[in-house]
């Protein structure tokens, strides 16, 4: 005799999300980068703003800082990355 | 009718396996959530299986009571021990708390529940000897589910959303029933507004237990004084932030401030007073690169007295106390919630 069980799982989405199209490349582009507000992310994204404009030249390199780096990124934050061509975000500590 | 999807395995054994594949499970084994034990969760509690407890805030997630209900049954609670899981679950969905940060920090708290009222002699809670370990069935287990089910539900899992460095032990099971029979305080959910006799949960973002011991003072001055020293101590040692921080005091201590006639109302004001250091002091644990040009500002553990919780519990002998530190400063507050199901926990 066979046991049924149940999943324990979330299953509530039903949106599902793509990634957007790439660039072909970064000349000329805007790029955004949001910042978590950490200290040790400070030199990592000087770094990274010398590479994205020295070594793939894009055009604008904007850096924005979360309020509060265990919350979502503000709306006001959202509605700046919709001007930008890339934005890179991600967890820093 | 549950309306997850389900699985059809051979065997106890076979069940175990497939949780364990999916990562399902906390590493322990775990009950089979049979759609038969799920219901009898959702029916003792006259809730449906699609009943909305609450939506997570940063991910918009909707947190259904069967999908609590499945992770309750795995965790191995009882009908009866469903309404607290549902009531410590909405509490952490409360805009205070701060549930995407508190779980997926760096920082590796654990979520401490902390149970008031009749429902804990309903439920044979234990909140005398080793009441911050595996002290009783009920505690054990409601804890337990409130890991399963960030784990399942929220991906809180070690790497997954949840980023720990470290973690500590009570991310198995944390949580304390206070022994509200052995003392005349007032318990810690009436003193959060809590009406007399209505049973109530409390959850925190809280570091690991550490553990005090003062046996040589009845001076409830000199024993909260260990108490503050740890407190301060994790203010150099970890984080200078203000918060809410959980005292636990046991029998042996707590009849020194009882004979002095010293409700926690006193405590807690003695710890406001005195839970605070001077930013230089990171300078004699090796901080000295952060104090900056701010050594002589003070801060507090405590930015008000209420914000630390009192909690009497623990066994008869030892005099031992634990201060168990926030998460991270204020970013995640303590919510206290009356119990608002279905159980039988009118005043006695």
């Amino acid at each position: 005799m066979t046991i049924e069980v149940l999943d324990p799982t979330y299953d509530g989405d039903t949106i599902s999300f793509k990634y957007a199209v790439g660039l072909e490349n970064l000349k000329g582009a805007t790029v955004g980068i949001i910042s978590n507000g950490k200290k040790g992310t400070f030199h990592f994204f000087n770094a990274l703003e010398d590479l994205l404009t020295k070594k793939y030249k894009a055009g604008e390199v904007i850096r924005v800082i979360k309020k509060n780096y265990s919350v979502p990124a503000e709306e006001e934050i959202m509605k700046e990355v919709k001007k930008w061509d890339a934005a890179i975000a991600g967890v820093g500590d | 009718m549950p309306v997850s999807k389900s699985y059809n395995l051979d065997n106890y054994a076979a069940v175990q396996e497939f949780f364990h594949s999916h990562n399902w499970t906390d590493g322990l084994p775990v009950v089979p959530p049979t759609p038969e034990a799920v219901k009898d969760l959702l029916e003792l509690s006259k809730i449906s299986p699609e009943h909305l407890i609450g939506i997570e805030p940063v991910r918009s997630r909707a947190i259904t009571a069967e999908k609590l209900a499945i992770n309750a049954v795995m965790a191995g609670c009882l009908p009866e021990h469903f309404p607290l899981v549902c009531e410590s679950f909405s509490a952490m969905l409360k805009e205070p708390f701060l549930l995407h940060g508190a779980t997926a920090s760096t920082g590796g708290c654990a979520v401490l529940v902390i149970i008031n009222g009749p429902v804990r002699k309903l439920l044979g809670m234990n909140g005398t000897f080793n009441a911050l370990g595996s002290s009783d069935r009920a505690t054990t287990v409601i804890g337990r589910a409130i890991r399963l089910i960030l784990c399942n539900l929220l991906d809180a899992r070690p790497g997954d959303a949840d980023r720990s460095t470290l973690g500590h032990p009570g991310k198995f099971s944390f949580c304390i029933a206070e022994d509200e029979e052995n003392t005349n305080w007032l318990p810690l959910a009436e003193e959060r507004d809590i009406p007399h006799g209505v049973s109530a949960v409390t959850v925190m973002a809280a570091g690991s237990p550490r553990q005090i011991m003062n046996e040589w003072t009845t001076s409830p001055e000199e024993i909260l004084d260990t108490f503050v020293a740890e407190i301060k101590s994790c203010m150099r040692h970890y984080s200078i932030w203000h918060g809410n921080y959980a005292i636990v005091i046991p029998p042996q201590l707590r009849v020194h401030f009882e004979e002095s006639r010293w409700s926690k109302r006193n405590i807690r004001r003695y710890v406001f007073e005195h839970a605070r250091i001077k930013r230089k002091e990171w300078s004699d644990c090796g901080k000295t690169a952060v104090v900056g040009n701010k050594g002589e500002k003070e801060y507090t553990a405590l930015t008000d007295e209420n914000h630390l919780l009192v909690v009497a519990a623990g066994g008869p002998a030892g005099g031992f106390g634990a201060v168990i530190p926030p998460w991270f400063g204020t970013k995640s507050k303590a919510v206290t919630q009356p119990l608002g199901l279905c159980l039988d926990c009118g005043p006695e």
